[in-house]
Protein backbone atom coordinates (compact mmCIF):
# COMPACT_ATOMS: atom_id res chain seq x y z
CA UNK A 1 0.00 0.00 0.00
CA UNK A 2 1.59 3.34 -0.92
CA UNK A 3 2.67 6.39 1.56
CA UNK A 4 -0.35 8.51 0.59
CA UNK A 5 -2.97 5.66 1.38
CA UNK A 6 -1.65 5.05 4.75
CA UNK A 7 -2.09 9.14 5.48
CA UNK A 8 -5.03 8.84 4.21
CA UNK A 9 -6.47 5.86 6.32
CA UNK A 10 -4.49 7.59 9.23
CA UNK A 11 -6.48 11.09 8.40
CA UNK A 12 -9.61 8.86 8.00
CA UNK A 13 -9.00 7.24 11.83
CA UNK A 14 -8.31 10.25 13.30
CA UNK A 15 -11.35 12.14 11.96
CA UNK A 16 -13.56 9.41 13.07
CA UNK A 17 -12.09 9.48 16.56
CA UNK A 18 -12.55 13.03 16.45
CA UNK A 19 -16.22 12.47 15.78
CA UNK A 20 -16.51 10.10 18.82
CA UNK A 21 -14.87 12.63 20.90
CA UNK A 22 -17.55 15.17 19.76
CA UNK A 23 -20.39 13.43 20.07
CA UNK A 24 -19.30 12.33 23.46
CA UNK A 25 -18.85 15.52 24.90
CA UNK A 26 -22.65 16.69 23.16
CA UNK A 27 -23.72 13.44 24.98
CA UNK A 28 -22.35 15.07 28.14
CA UNK A 29 -23.31 18.22 27.65
CA UNK A 30 -26.88 17.65 26.71
CA UNK A 31 -27.17 16.02 29.78
CA UNK A 32 -25.63 18.59 31.33
CA UNK A 33 -28.32 21.47 29.86
CA UNK A 34 -31.64 19.24 30.11
CA UNK A 35 -33.30 19.57 33.31
CA UNK A 36 -32.64 17.09 35.91
CA UNK A 37 -34.65 14.11 35.28
CA UNK A 38 -34.42 10.86 36.28
CA UNK A 39 -32.12 8.42 34.76
CA UNK A 40 -33.81 5.88 32.60
CA UNK A 41 -33.54 2.92 32.19
CA UNK A 42 -35.05 2.80 28.65
CA UNK A 43 -32.42 5.48 27.58
CA UNK A 44 -29.66 3.14 28.24
CA UNK A 45 -29.78 0.76 25.10
CA UNK A 46 -29.96 3.33 22.68
CA UNK A 47 -27.12 5.01 24.14
CA UNK A 48 -25.04 1.63 24.18
CA UNK A 49 -26.55 0.96 20.80
CA UNK A 50 -24.73 4.04 19.50
CA UNK A 51 -21.81 3.71 21.48
CA UNK A 52 -21.09 0.21 20.39
CA UNK A 53 -21.61 1.74 16.63
CA UNK A 54 -19.19 4.27 17.05
CA UNK A 55 -16.52 2.01 18.66
CA UNK A 56 -17.29 -0.39 15.73
CA UNK A 57 -16.58 1.88 13.25
CA UNK A 58 -13.06 3.04 14.99
CA UNK A 59 -12.39 -0.58 15.44
CA UNK A 60 -12.22 -0.83 11.57
CA UNK A 61 -10.75 1.61 10.67
CA UNK A 62 -7.41 0.85 13.01
CA UNK A 63 -7.62 -2.30 11.68
CA UNK A 64 -7.46 -0.47 8.00
CA UNK A 65 -4.78 1.81 9.55
CA UNK A 66 -2.99 -1.28 10.91
CA UNK A 67 -2.96 -3.10 7.40
CA UNK A 68 -1.84 -0.31 5.79
CA UNK A 69 1.32 0.31 8.36
CA UNK A 70 2.50 -3.14 8.04
CA UNK A 71 2.06 -3.56 4.73
CA UNK A 72 4.14 0.01 3.54
CA UNK A 73 6.34 -0.48 6.62
CA UNK A 74 7.13 -4.22 5.73
CA UNK A 75 8.17 -3.25 2.55
CA UNK A 76 10.34 -0.76 3.30
CA UNK A 77 11.76 -2.41 5.99
CA UNK A 78 12.69 -5.53 3.96
CA UNK A 79 14.63 -2.84 0.71
CA UNK A 80 16.75 -1.07 3.62
CA UNK A 81 17.66 -4.95 5.02
CA UNK A 82 18.28 -5.96 1.82
CA UNK A 83 20.42 -2.82 1.18
CA UNK A 84 22.05 -3.15 4.24
CA UNK A 85 22.99 -6.72 3.51
CA UNK A 86 24.24 -5.29 0.24
CA UNK A 87 26.55 -2.74 1.80
CA UNK A 88 28.12 -5.91 3.76
CA UNK A 89 28.40 -7.65 0.42
CA UNK A 90 30.04 -5.13 -0.85
CA UNK A 91 32.21 -3.71 1.59
CA UNK A 92 33.76 -7.80 1.95
CA UNK A 93 34.29 -7.81 -1.52
CA UNK A 94 36.67 -4.95 -2.31
CA UNK A 95 38.46 -5.86 1.00
CA UNK A 96 38.96 -9.15 -0.61
CA UNK A 97 39.55 -8.02 -3.79
CA UNK A 98 42.16 -5.51 -2.42
CA UNK A 99 44.14 -8.31 -0.61
CA UNK A 100 43.97 -10.66 -3.19
CA UNK A 101 45.73 -7.52 -5.75
CA UNK A 102 48.52 -6.95 -2.50
CA UNK A 103 48.90 -10.55 -2.18
CA UNK A 104 49.62 -10.58 -6.22
CA UNK A 105 51.62 -7.28 -5.94
CA UNK A 106 54.17 -8.88 -3.04
CA UNK A 107 54.71 -11.89 -5.30
CA UNK A 108 55.67 -9.41 -8.12
CA UNK A 109 57.64 -7.32 -5.65
CA UNK A 110 59.59 -10.98 -5.14
CA UNK A 111 60.28 -11.88 -8.33
CA UNK A 112 61.72 -8.41 -9.30
CA UNK A 113 63.64 -8.54 -6.33
CA UNK A 114 65.02 -12.27 -7.41
CA UNK A 115 65.62 -10.65 -10.81
CA UNK A 116 67.72 -7.77 -9.24
CA UNK A 117 69.50 -10.42 -7.32
CA UNK A 118 70.55 -12.55 -10.55
CA UNK A 119 74.23 -12.02 -12.16
CA UNK A 120 72.26 -10.58 -15.22
CA UNK A 121 69.18 -9.14 -14.97
CA UNK A 122 66.52 -9.72 -16.82
CA UNK A 123 65.47 -6.18 -17.94
CA UNK A 124 62.35 -6.83 -20.76
CA UNK A 125 61.07 -9.38 -17.39
CA UNK A 126 61.25 -6.91 -14.75
CA UNK A 127 59.81 -4.19 -17.18
CA UNK A 128 56.95 -6.33 -17.73
CA UNK A 129 56.52 -7.44 -13.86
CA UNK A 130 56.08 -3.76 -13.15
CA UNK A 131 53.91 -3.32 -15.52
CA UNK A 132 51.69 -5.75 -14.07
CA UNK A 133 52.31 -4.38 -11.09
CA UNK A 134 51.32 -1.06 -12.32
CA UNK A 135 47.88 -2.77 -12.78
CA UNK A 136 47.38 -4.47 -9.74
CA UNK A 137 47.68 -1.37 -7.98
CA UNK A 138 45.66 0.56 -10.47
CA UNK A 139 42.61 -2.15 -9.43
CA UNK A 140 43.13 -1.67 -5.78
CA UNK A 141 42.21 1.46 -6.16
CA UNK A 142 39.14 1.24 -8.52
CA UNK A 143 38.16 -1.62 -6.07
CA UNK A 144 37.68 1.51 -3.27
CA UNK A 145 34.66 2.83 -5.96
CA UNK A 146 32.39 0.26 -3.60
CA UNK A 147 32.34 3.28 -0.96
CA UNK A 148 30.58 5.75 -3.21
CA UNK A 149 27.92 3.32 -3.63
CA UNK A 150 27.62 1.91 -0.32
CA UNK A 151 27.30 5.58 0.88
CA UNK A 152 23.97 6.05 -1.25
CA UNK A 153 22.95 2.41 0.14
CA UNK A 154 23.29 3.68 3.49
CA UNK A 155 22.00 7.14 3.13
CA UNK A 156 18.51 5.56 1.51
CA UNK A 157 19.05 3.25 4.62
CA UNK A 158 18.90 6.45 6.83
CA UNK A 159 15.71 8.11 4.65
CA UNK A 160 13.77 5.10 5.50
CA UNK A 161 13.99 4.60 9.10
CA UNK A 162 13.39 8.74 9.59
CA UNK A 163 10.06 7.99 7.40
CA UNK A 164 9.53 5.04 9.66
CA UNK A 165 10.05 7.05 12.81
CA UNK A 166 7.77 9.89 11.47
CA UNK A 167 5.22 7.45 10.94
CA UNK A 168 5.22 5.60 14.52
CA UNK A 169 5.31 9.04 15.42
CA UNK A 170 1.79 10.17 13.69
CA UNK A 171 0.02 7.21 15.04
CA UNK A 172 1.17 8.01 18.59
CA UNK A 173 -0.14 11.32 18.60
CA UNK A 174 -3.32 9.89 16.48
CA UNK A 175 -4.16 8.15 19.87
CA UNK A 176 -3.09 11.08 22.02
CA UNK A 177 -2.77 14.73 21.03
CA UNK A 178 -1.01 15.43 24.28
CA UNK A 179 2.03 13.89 23.13
CA UNK A 180 4.44 15.98 21.80
CA UNK A 181 6.11 15.31 18.82
CA UNK A 182 9.28 13.55 18.70
CA UNK A 183 8.33 10.92 21.29
CA UNK A 184 10.45 8.51 19.56
CA UNK A 185 13.87 10.21 19.35
CA UNK A 186 13.56 11.89 22.76
CA UNK A 187 12.46 15.23 20.76
CA UNK A 188 15.80 15.02 18.89
CA UNK A 189 15.57 15.38 15.02
CA UNK A 190 16.56 13.10 12.78
CA UNK A 191 17.36 14.65 9.19
CA UNK A 192 17.66 11.92 6.35
CA UNK A 193 20.31 12.79 3.53
CA UNK A 194 19.46 15.06 0.91
CA UNK A 195 17.41 12.82 -1.25
CA UNK A 196 19.18 14.46 -4.23
CA UNK A 197 22.74 13.16 -3.11
CA UNK A 198 21.99 9.69 -3.42
CA UNK A 199 19.83 7.26 -5.70
CA UNK A 200 18.05 4.65 -4.04
CA UNK A 201 18.73 2.38 -6.57
CA UNK A 202 22.58 2.48 -6.43
CA UNK A 203 24.72 -1.26 -6.27
CA UNK A 204 27.47 -2.81 -7.03
CA UNK A 205 26.47 -5.50 -8.75
CA UNK A 206 25.82 -6.66 -11.97
CA UNK A 207 28.05 -3.39 -13.52
CA UNK A 208 28.20 -4.64 -17.24
CA UNK A 209 24.81 -5.65 -17.63
CA UNK A 210 23.98 -1.90 -16.69
CA UNK A 211 26.69 -1.16 -18.62
CA UNK A 212 25.60 -2.77 -21.50
CA UNK A 213 22.02 -1.28 -21.30
CA UNK A 214 23.56 1.90 -21.38
CA UNK A 215 25.37 1.60 -24.09
CA UNK A 216 22.60 -0.15 -25.91
CA UNK A 217 19.88 2.73 -25.59
CA UNK A 218 22.78 5.48 -26.34
CA UNK A 219 23.56 3.72 -29.60
CA UNK A 220 19.67 3.33 -30.32
CA UNK A 221 19.02 7.11 -29.55
CA UNK A 222 20.63 9.47 -31.14
CA UNK A 223 23.40 11.23 -29.62
CA UNK A 224 23.19 15.13 -29.07
CA UNK A 225 25.54 16.78 -31.24
CA UNK A 226 29.20 17.52 -29.12
CA UNK B 1 43.84 18.65 -22.74
CA UNK B 2 41.87 19.94 -19.42
CA UNK B 3 39.42 17.92 -17.86
CA UNK B 4 36.79 19.35 -15.59
CA UNK B 5 35.80 16.24 -12.63
CA UNK B 6 33.00 16.84 -10.87
CA UNK B 7 31.88 14.61 -7.78
CA UNK B 8 30.50 14.73 -4.45
CA UNK B 9 32.36 12.37 -3.73
CA UNK B 10 36.28 12.73 -2.68
CA UNK B 11 36.81 8.93 -3.48
CA UNK B 12 35.41 8.86 -6.69
CA UNK B 13 37.16 12.19 -8.20
CA UNK B 14 40.44 10.88 -6.76
CA UNK B 15 39.82 7.59 -8.94
CA UNK B 16 38.70 9.26 -11.81
CA UNK B 17 41.56 11.46 -12.37
CA UNK B 18 44.13 8.90 -10.92
CA UNK B 19 42.47 6.92 -13.67
CA UNK B 20 42.97 9.91 -16.52
CA UNK B 21 46.88 10.28 -15.67
CA UNK B 22 47.21 6.38 -16.54
CA UNK B 23 46.10 7.25 -20.02
CA UNK B 24 48.05 10.45 -20.25
CA UNK B 25 45.63 13.11 -19.59
CA UNK B 26 47.41 15.08 -16.38
CA UNK B 27 45.33 17.94 -16.78
CA UNK B 28 42.74 18.39 -14.54
CA UNK B 29 40.11 20.48 -11.86
CA UNK B 30 37.76 19.25 -9.86
CA UNK B 31 34.90 20.11 -8.67
CA UNK B 32 32.31 18.50 -5.95
CA UNK B 33 28.72 19.61 -7.15
CA UNK B 34 27.52 21.56 -10.25
CA UNK B 35 27.47 24.48 -8.81
CA UNK B 36 30.99 24.46 -7.94
CA UNK B 37 31.49 22.73 -11.85
CA UNK B 38 29.84 26.19 -13.09
CA UNK B 39 32.17 28.19 -11.41
CA UNK B 40 34.95 26.28 -12.30
CA UNK B 41 34.39 25.66 -15.81
CA UNK B 42 35.66 27.81 -18.69
CA UNK B 43 37.36 27.39 -22.45
CA UNK B 44 40.05 26.12 -21.06
CA UNK B 45 37.99 22.92 -20.28
CA UNK B 46 37.92 20.56 -22.90
CA UNK B 47 36.33 17.63 -21.82
CA UNK B 48 33.74 17.31 -19.11
CA UNK B 49 33.32 14.08 -16.75
CA UNK B 50 30.37 14.06 -13.99
CA UNK B 51 28.45 12.90 -11.75
CA UNK B 52 24.60 12.31 -11.22
CA UNK B 53 23.46 12.90 -7.77
CA UNK B 54 25.36 15.48 -5.98
CA UNK B 55 24.11 18.41 -3.14
CA UNK B 56 23.04 21.83 -4.64
CA UNK B 57 23.20 21.15 -8.32
CA UNK B 58 22.62 17.67 -10.17
CA UNK B 59 24.86 16.26 -12.75
CA UNK B 60 21.84 16.40 -14.99
CA UNK B 61 21.00 20.22 -13.96
CA UNK B 62 24.59 20.74 -14.29
CA UNK B 63 24.56 20.14 -17.68
CA UNK B 64 21.36 21.52 -18.76
CA UNK B 65 23.29 24.83 -17.69
CA UNK B 66 26.19 24.35 -19.30
CA UNK B 67 24.41 23.52 -22.82
CA UNK B 68 23.05 26.60 -22.39
CA UNK B 69 26.41 28.59 -22.07
CA UNK B 70 27.82 29.62 -25.50
CA UNK B 71 31.51 27.91 -24.19
CA UNK B 72 29.81 25.07 -23.13
CA UNK B 73 27.60 23.97 -25.52
CA UNK B 74 29.37 21.42 -27.42
CA UNK B 75 31.93 20.49 -24.95
CA UNK B 76 32.00 16.68 -24.41
CA UNK B 77 30.17 15.73 -21.42
CA UNK B 78 30.28 11.90 -20.00
CA UNK B 79 28.16 11.01 -17.23
CA UNK B 80 29.56 8.39 -14.50
CA UNK B 81 26.92 7.70 -11.91
CA UNK B 82 25.39 4.53 -10.25
CA UNK B 83 21.90 5.31 -12.20
CA UNK B 84 21.37 2.26 -14.35
CA UNK B 85 17.54 2.05 -15.54
CA UNK B 86 16.07 3.32 -18.63
CA UNK B 87 14.54 6.60 -17.36
CA UNK B 88 17.73 8.00 -16.07
CA UNK B 89 19.71 7.46 -18.93
CA UNK B 90 17.11 8.69 -21.11
CA UNK B 91 16.82 11.82 -18.98
CA UNK B 92 20.44 12.41 -19.27
CA UNK B 93 20.66 12.10 -22.84
CA UNK B 94 18.08 14.60 -23.14
CA UNK B 95 19.72 16.89 -20.54
CA UNK B 96 22.98 16.75 -22.86
CA UNK B 97 25.00 14.05 -22.00
CA UNK B 98 27.34 12.50 -24.40
CA UNK B 99 27.62 9.60 -23.16
CA UNK B 100 27.39 7.41 -20.25
CA UNK B 101 29.55 5.30 -17.40
CA UNK B 102 27.17 2.95 -15.17
CA UNK B 103 29.54 2.85 -11.20
CA UNK B 104 31.45 1.01 -10.77
CA UNK B 105 33.60 1.00 -14.02
CA UNK B 106 36.59 -0.21 -14.93
CA UNK B 107 39.39 1.80 -16.56
CA UNK B 108 38.75 -0.05 -19.60
CA UNK B 109 35.46 1.64 -20.09
CA UNK B 110 36.52 5.10 -19.10
CA UNK B 111 39.31 4.86 -21.88
CA UNK B 112 36.95 3.54 -24.41
CA UNK B 113 34.16 6.32 -23.91
CA UNK B 114 36.67 9.29 -23.97
CA UNK B 115 38.20 8.12 -27.21
CA UNK B 116 35.11 7.78 -28.74
CA UNK B 117 34.82 11.71 -27.62
CA UNK B 118 37.95 12.76 -28.18
CA UNK B 119 37.14 14.12 -32.26
CA UNK B 120 34.44 16.00 -30.73
CA UNK B 121 36.81 17.44 -27.57
CA UNK B 122 39.45 18.48 -29.90
CA UNK B 123 36.93 20.14 -32.69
Amino acid sequence: MSSPRAHEVLYESEATLRLVDSQLSELRHSAAAEPPRQPGLADLPGILERANTQILDVLSRLRQTRVAMQSSALDKIQTTHDKLKEVTTATEDAAINIMDACDRATQMVDVLDAIDAAPAPDKAKAAEVRGTLRDEIFMMMGALQFQDITTQQLSHASAVLVEMERRLDDVTRLFDTNIEAGIFTGGREYNASDSQTYDPNATTQNAEGRQALADEIFTAVKQPAA
Amino acid sequence: MKFLVVDDSATMRRIVINSLQRIGFNDTVEAADGQEALAKFDSTVKFVITDWNMPNMSGTEFTKVLRSRPDGAHVPVLMVTARSVKEDILTAMEAGVNNYIVKPFTPAVLKEKIDALLPAAAA
